[in-house]
């Protein structure tokens, strides 16, 4: 990766710069006062590189995407220059083109590539049109066009007849994803803005898909701008970084030289506030304070607010940028004490010790009865097509068993679509189970729920010990009712002790306890009135309220911004203490599964394709792990150490196969790299060796199995891989 | 394929339960339309009834109604679906004339009638509400709105009655009665045709301009909805020209939530032949109905209800058909998991 | 679970002091009356909307009361605004206009009511609860509801209306709209379809509240707007298909005062023919036009009453702080 860094130059002064934006503002005119959603942004872009933005929602980097491509959408203005420089010496100012002109310079001078693939398809065209229409559209050979639509398919990984022949649903999200660079690339642009390419996917297809970004770029020879939220991810791509803040950007600079010095203490603070899978977890800090709003933007230095730093000089003056060296400037006027002022989080070694748990350990005798139970639990969906089709059973849970205790914090890993969530509402009894039993306390739930043989614990005291927090926290709260009366009703449901005034008390107690003060205000506001974050402590205390014994979270914080991930995490754990809950807390990200693990001394689940393939304490997972399917995710979990080790795909191949048609044997044994002709035929059960948490499910940790004897499978074996349907 | 096959036996199950229902309606019903006809004829004969008079009412209703009371209940409900299913509809007691033939000439002449007006109330009111949804905040769209409510607010035959009044009776522009030119022989010549024409135009009216603003409400709603969808967006920035987005893009993905809207107004404007025909004088099927209303003609009038039940049933099931056409999602079906 | 040392944890908290239930009822009654009125009248719509149906209300209501039944005079077919004792002038059997309209509102007010309550009630229930159920209730229950949608609604009504010949309003309202709650509970089907997704459903599921409960405090108000426009319509199309049909004289017309009678008298007694007698015709048509445009006026304005953000702002028991947040937020 450094490599590739020589032919650069300096940050500010490029020497063939592709781009050329000069004092460019976007303002919408609301009701009450302009918005700027960009503030006088001046930046050059270097021909041929990867230059990565990255800012908070609401920064304003989408709005930054949107004007290099004169793209913003009415009624916002775009104002300033946007010069793009042709490879042959010309220059046109981007935001003077005529419509038709404009029509010409995108997709063929610059294309685009948006976050939301899933919806970036007519949904009534085949993909094939979508590609001949725009090679129509420009007047190009559709013949060659489309030769070169299946060479950048196939580049993609992807089936590419298969993919052209498909109408837009029948694809999975990755695969539109990667179709829709293809489409961005079809006419060879000089340059493809990506706006979040991969911020609705799983962590191994985002690693995928982020290398072959890499190799494409090096193959087709293009400019690329990558915008995130997600700092790790640059990291191993960009040449360059611009950190974006309120609308502008406060620092700038090679990747290296931001991830080692950083100099604006924004960045500083975002990078010690990032999840991070080897970093001590006491050392990740939230952001106080929360970002501007695009109306009210704080004189000076848009940071002071929330800068530990700031002085009356900053509340004053804007400062511009200050070079901290050739390759380098940042937005701060002290810049050079931010080192002390601000220390960075240590970027520890791999294989130091795991910390001790900051919360109460559990100890995980065998002697203690588990809280939940499931046995042999399984969930098949039948998705059948009418009446004469035949079923299709999607096997979302196989048979998986797993004992919960009192107070445990277990995190369940996986991509989306290994029946994780459904495994999550199995066990709270959401979902009822079609094979197996599901306990709770050693009474089955769904026994207590249909009255078969002795009831010991009522389903109506079942109901109440087992609740959820949901990954949206816009869907969570009924958006036509008060916070009050949200909370009121679990209250009123399970605590009829209780008189008006009491459930009050008890509401407003609550919110002052996490933190929403003062609390008479926030009782009275609709959902619409807090934030993502806000609204995310709501459904805690209303799970909290019904007194639950455990707590699914389903990717609760997923949804929330990365600064704040950490700060929600910490406090689900200060309110276990409390109340004695046990958390099954469902992430497709290992960060954040760790963070939370690690510091309660919980454990890890890793699920694959309906199983749990290994499960065990974070230390056993995160440096020590077995199954080669979670070795990839540890691999495609991004990483700030930028020391890029540069490997392969671990991976043979980066789509999940579709789960109405798993594969035989062991399930991974289509995408693992150890797979030998063993693991076709045969099925691995999961293990521990010896009284040990560490449970595996792979043939690879039996010494001496046949498997060692078998050869390995071949890579070009023919292909079984069907477009999953969505 | 199974998502036709669906359609197919909801089409057909639909038919059977007309068929069904018509049947509960005249036999079982109390005072129902056989136990009114009996009565009738009773009445009709005058003096004292024989056992043989009896059974010579009987079998009367039986010819007119396709029922005869004398059977056991199932086998009377067979003999009644396999004779509606043949096409024999009973005996109209005022035309005394097979119900079936009766209709089967005033058919086609609805199915125009009507088939027109839905046609050019979709056709543009679709066109109105996409002109509408690009021009988006001007005057022309908050005029045109307005106007649009307006006319929703309207019923087809206070503006029916209008134009009779002034275009026909006042201005003398258009003729109030009939569905042809007199002296004309049906046929492709052209008086004829030009004739039917000129019948047509009050009564198609009518329901176009009431009719249309509804749709081009909706139509409206929808295509502003789509365009602010991504793949909009991913189009113009790809550079297609606007009327392949206009069309292909936001046309076509605007449509397809209007097709509920057809149906639903499928088997509103046939039933609202039964008013419209009756005040432009057309002779259809809904004049047919309205005037055994009058007579008292029941088997007629269930004829007409069961034939005019039939064609709308016909019409959403072509469309049911081509919305498969149109959207390719539509035969992954789904079902909803069960709470 | 046991908190048996120190202090209380929030869960064990109790009030120190009753709150006042009058506090309580007043905050009630802001919210879910005043504000929405507040909201209503805001917005010329809505305004035009509830004045046109108060006005009908009154018409139906006290007019009635006020007035004669209107009677034959030996004054035919007066015209209108001519005679200060006649504002409308008269019809062919010289009985006032204006009395037969206002005579007419309690029989056309009792209809619309009857038959979109009816309406409503039917779609609400098997819509909603075939939505939330989903699976095979909902398959079946949608099965019927197509079918039902495919029978085209008038003549079907003017089967029963034959055969039953219905005279009280509410009733005939009923009979007059029959079928049309299945198009309207497939609509709601689908709208439930994409509330129970939200996960507060799932919450309150997972929180054990009952379906019923579930289904009244957490989707229905989600539905609101909705159901409000098809209230509305539901009752237009009342209006429009009782005129229609008492228009023709399909519906037993004798010892009936409405709109659509009075169009039947004039419309039978050539009413068309000439201009002097148009107004006897026409005026009822305006009373229909108004009273269908004043629905759909309320029915669009009352889609904001249900929307919280706006109910916010127009609720003063809501705090300062509170509003200024949602100033900000907007």
């Amino acid at each position: 990766m450094k490599e590739r860094l020589h032919d650069k130059s300096n940050a500010q002064q490029t020497q063939d710069p592709i781009y050329q934006v000069r004092n460019v503002s976007v303002a919408f005119d609301m009701d009450r006062g302009t918005s700027r959603v960009l503030d006088d942004i001046d930046l050059d872009i270097e021909r041929g590189e990867i230059l990565g933005v990255v800012g908070e929602s609401g920064s304003g980097k989408s709005m930054f995407a949107d004007s290099l491509l004169n793209a913003v959408v009415s009624p916002g203005q775009l104002g300033g220059e946007v010069i793009y420089n042709t490879e042959d010496g010309q220059s046109v100012d981007v935001t003077e083109l005529t419509d038709e002109e404009l029509r010409k310079f995108r997709w063929q001078e610059a294309s685009m590539v948006f976050q939301g693939a899933q919806d970036s398809f007519n949904p009534t065209r085949k993909i094939r049109t979508h590609f001949v229409e725009t090679l129509d559209a420009h007047d190009a050979d559709i013949e060659d066009g489309m030769d070169r639509a299946r060479e950048l398919l196939s580049d993609l990984y992807l089936e590419p007849d298969q993919v052209l022949n498909s109408y837009p649903h029948e694809l999975s999200g990755g695969m539109k994803q990667r179709t829709l660079i293809a489409l961005s690339m079809l006419l060879d642009p000089e340059v493809i803005v990506m706006d979040e390419p991969t911020a609705a996917l799983d962590l191994l297809m985002q690693q995928s898909i982020v290398r072959l970004i890499r190799e494409i770029k090096g193959k087709y020879d293009v400019t690329i701008i990558f915008i995130t939220h997600d700092l790790p991810l640059l990291a191993e791509l960009a040449d360059r970084l611009a950190v974006m803040y309120a609308f502008e950007f406060v620092e700038i600079g090679l990747t290296d030289g931001i991830l080692e010095e950083p100099s604006h203490p924004y960045t500083r603070a975002l990078l010690n506030s990032t999840p991070n899978i080897f970093a001590p977890v006491e050392d990740m800090t939230a952001i106080e304070g929360s970002a501007p709003d695009p109306v009210n933007v704080p004189t000076g230095c848009s940071y002071h607010p929330r800068c530990p730093m700031a002085t009356d000089a900053c509340v004053e003056s804007d400062p511009g940028y200050y070079e901290t060296n050739a390759n380098h400037g940042v937005k701060c006027h002290y810049w050079e004490d931010v080192d002390n002022a601000i220390p960075l989080q240590v970027t520890a070694d791999e294989t130091r010790q795991v910390d001790v748990p900051a919360y109460g350990p559990v100890a995980m005798g065998t002697d203690r009865t588990p809280v939940l139970t499931l046995d042999d639990a399984e969930v098949h969906f039948e998705s059948s097509q009418g009446l004469f089709a035949e079923p299709d059973a999607v096997r979302a849970v196989d048979g998986i068993s797993l004992d919960i205790y009192e107070n445990e914090v277990i995190a369940l890993i996986g991509e989306s679509g290994c029946g994780k969530t459904t495994l999550g509402k199995t066990a709270i009894g959401l979902q009822r189970p079609t094979g197996g039993s599901v306990s709770f306390r050693g009474q089955d739930i769904w026994d207590a729920k249909d009255g078969h043989g002795d009831v010991e614990i009522p389903h109506e005291a079942i109901r109440q010990s087992l609740q959820i927090i949901h990954q949206d926290p816009g869907s969570a709260i009924n958006p036509n009712r008060t916070v009050r009366h949200t909370l009121e009703l679990p209250l009123k449901h399970y605590n009829d002790e209780l008189d008006m005034g009491d459930r009050q008390a008890r509401i407003l107690g609550m919110l002052e306890t996490v933190g929403m003060t003062p609390p008479e205000d926030y009782a009275d506001r609709y959902p619409h009135q807090l934030s993502g974050g806000e609204k995310q402590r709501v459904t805690l205390i209303r799970a909290l309220l019904m007194e639950p014994d455990l707590i699914l979270a389903d990717e609760a914080i997923s949804a929330l911004d990365v600064s704040l991930r950490v700060e929600m995490m910490d406090l689900m754990l200060d309110l276990q203490e409390i109340f004695d809950t046990a958390f099954l807390f469902i992430s497709h990200d290992f960060s954040n599964a760790r963070y939370i693990t690690e510091k309660s001394g919980g454990r890890i689940g890793v699920m694959y394709l309906g199983e749990i393939v290994e499960i065990g304490t974070v230390d056993e997972i995160i440096n020590n792990p077995k199954h080669p399917y979670t070795k990839s995710l540890v691999w495609a979990t991004p990483d700030l150490d930028e020391t890029g080790e540069n490997e392969d795909v671990p991976l043979r191949k980066i789509d999940i196969p579709d789960a109405r048609n798993p594969p035989s044997g062991c399930r991974f044994h289509t995408r693992c790299p150890e797979a030998r002709e063993t693991c076709a035929r045969k099925k691995p059960v999961l293990v521990g060796d010896g009284g040990n948490t560490h449970e595996v499910s792979c043939f690879r940790d039996v010494p001496n199995h046949e498997y060692w004897d078998s050869p390995e499978l071949m890579n070009d074996e023919p292909s079984d891989e069907t477009p999953t349907e969505k | 394929m199974n998502w036709y096959i669906r359609r197919t036996l909801q089409a057909l199950l639909t038919v059977y339960g007309v068929i069904t229902f018509t049947f509960v309606l005249i036999r079982i019903m109390p005072g129902g339309p056989m136990e009114s006809m009996r009565a009738q004829l009773i009445q009709q004969h005058q003096g004292s009834l024989t056992t043989e008079d009896m059974e010579r009412i009987n079998r009367i209703v039986e010819t007119r109604v396709n029922i005869d009371p004398d059977q056991p209940l199932y086998t009377q409900y067979v003999d009644y679906v396999s004779s509606v299913l043949t096409g024999d509809l009973g005996q109209s007691t005022w035309h005394q004339a097979p119900v079936m033939d009766l209709l089967i000439e005033r058919l086609p002449w609805t199915i125009f009638l009507m088939g027109s007006s839905i046609t050019l109330s979709f056709a543009l009111g679709i066109t109105l509400g996409a002109i509408m949804a690009y021009k988006e905040g001007t005057i022309l769209d908050v005029g045109l709105s307005s106007y649009s409510t307006f006319m929703t607010s309207v019923p087809y035959y206070v503006v029916a009655v209008l134009l009779v009044y002034f275009l026909g009776y006042q201005w003398d522009y258009f003729p109030i009665q009939g569905r042809m030119a007199p002296q004309t022989t049906p046929g492709l010549n052209y008086p004829f045709l030009a004739g039917v024409a000129y019948h047509l135009v009050l009564p198609v009216i009518s329901v176009v301009i009431t009719g249309m603003g509804g749709r081009a409400l909706a139509m409206r709603g929808n295509s502003v909805r789509v365009m602010g969808d991504d793949f909009i967006r991913v189009a113009r920035l790809r550079g297609l020209k606007p009327r392949t987005i206009a069309i292909q893009y936001v046309g076509r993905n605007a449509l397809l939530p209007m097709y509920t809207n057809l149906m639903l107004a499928v088997g509103f404007m046939f039933g609202g032949a039964i008013i419209l025909e009756e005040i432009f004088g057309y002779r259809g099927l809904g004049q047919l109905m309205y005037s055994s209303i009058g007579n008292r003609d029941l088997p007629l009038m269930m004829g007409c209800f069961l034939l005019i039940t039939m064609t709308v049933v016909i019409a959403l099931f072509i469309a049911d058909l081509t919305y498969g056409k149109l959207d390719p999602r539509v035969q992954s079906g789904e079902r909803h998991e069960s709470f | 679970m046991s908190h048996s040392d120190g202090e209380p944890t929030p869960f064990e908290r109790v009030a120190e002091r009753e709150t006042s239930r009058t506090d309580y009822y007043r905050e009630i009654l802001d919210r879910n009356v005043v504000a929405p009125l507040r909201i209503l009248i805001s917005d010329t719509r809505g305004l035009f909307g509830i004045g046109s149906i108060l006005f009908f209300v009154f018409l139906g209501t006290v007019g009635v009361w006020l007035t004669n039944q209107p009677e034959s005079t030996q004054y035919i077919l007066l015209p209108p605004f001519q005679d200060a004792a006649h504002p409308l002038g008269t019809g062919r059997y010289g009985n006032d206009v204006l009395l037969q309209l206002i005579h007419s509102t309690p029989f056309m007010l009792q209809m619309i009511a009857g038959g979109a309550v009816y309406n409503i009630t039917m779609a609400v229930i098997v819509g909603t609860f075939a939505g939330y159920k989903g699976g095979r209730i909902d398959e079946f229950l949608m099965t019927i509801v197509d079918m039902i949608i495919a029978v085209p609604a008038l003549p079907l009504v003017i089967v029963l209306a034959v055969i039953f010949e219905p005279t009280n309003p509410i009733v005939v309202g009923i009979v007059i709209t029959l079928p049309s709650w299945a198009g309207l509970s497939r609509a709601l089907r689908s709208e439930v379809l994409s509330v129970r997704t939200h996960s507060y459903i799932e919450a309150s599921r997972t929180m054990g509240l009952p379906t019923a409960s579930i289904l009244r405090h957490e989707i229905i108000p989600n539905l609101m707007p909705y159901i409000m426009i098809n209230f509305v319509n539901a009752a237009r199309r009342v209006i429009f298909a009782s005129v229609g049909l008492y228009f023709l004289g399909v519906l037993p017309t004798s010892g009936i005062m409405n709109w659509g009678v009075i169009m039947n008298t004039a419309y039978e007694t050539g009413s068309l023919y000439t201009l002097d007698t148009a107004h006897w015709i026409i005026l009822p048509m305006i009373m229909v036009v108004w009273l269908s445009y004043g629905l759909i006026m309320f029915g669009q304005a009352a889609d904001k009453v249900y929307n919280p953000r706006l109910r916010a702002r127009h609720a003063t028991t809501m705090t300062q702080e509170t509003a200024r947040t949602e100033e900000a937020e907007s």
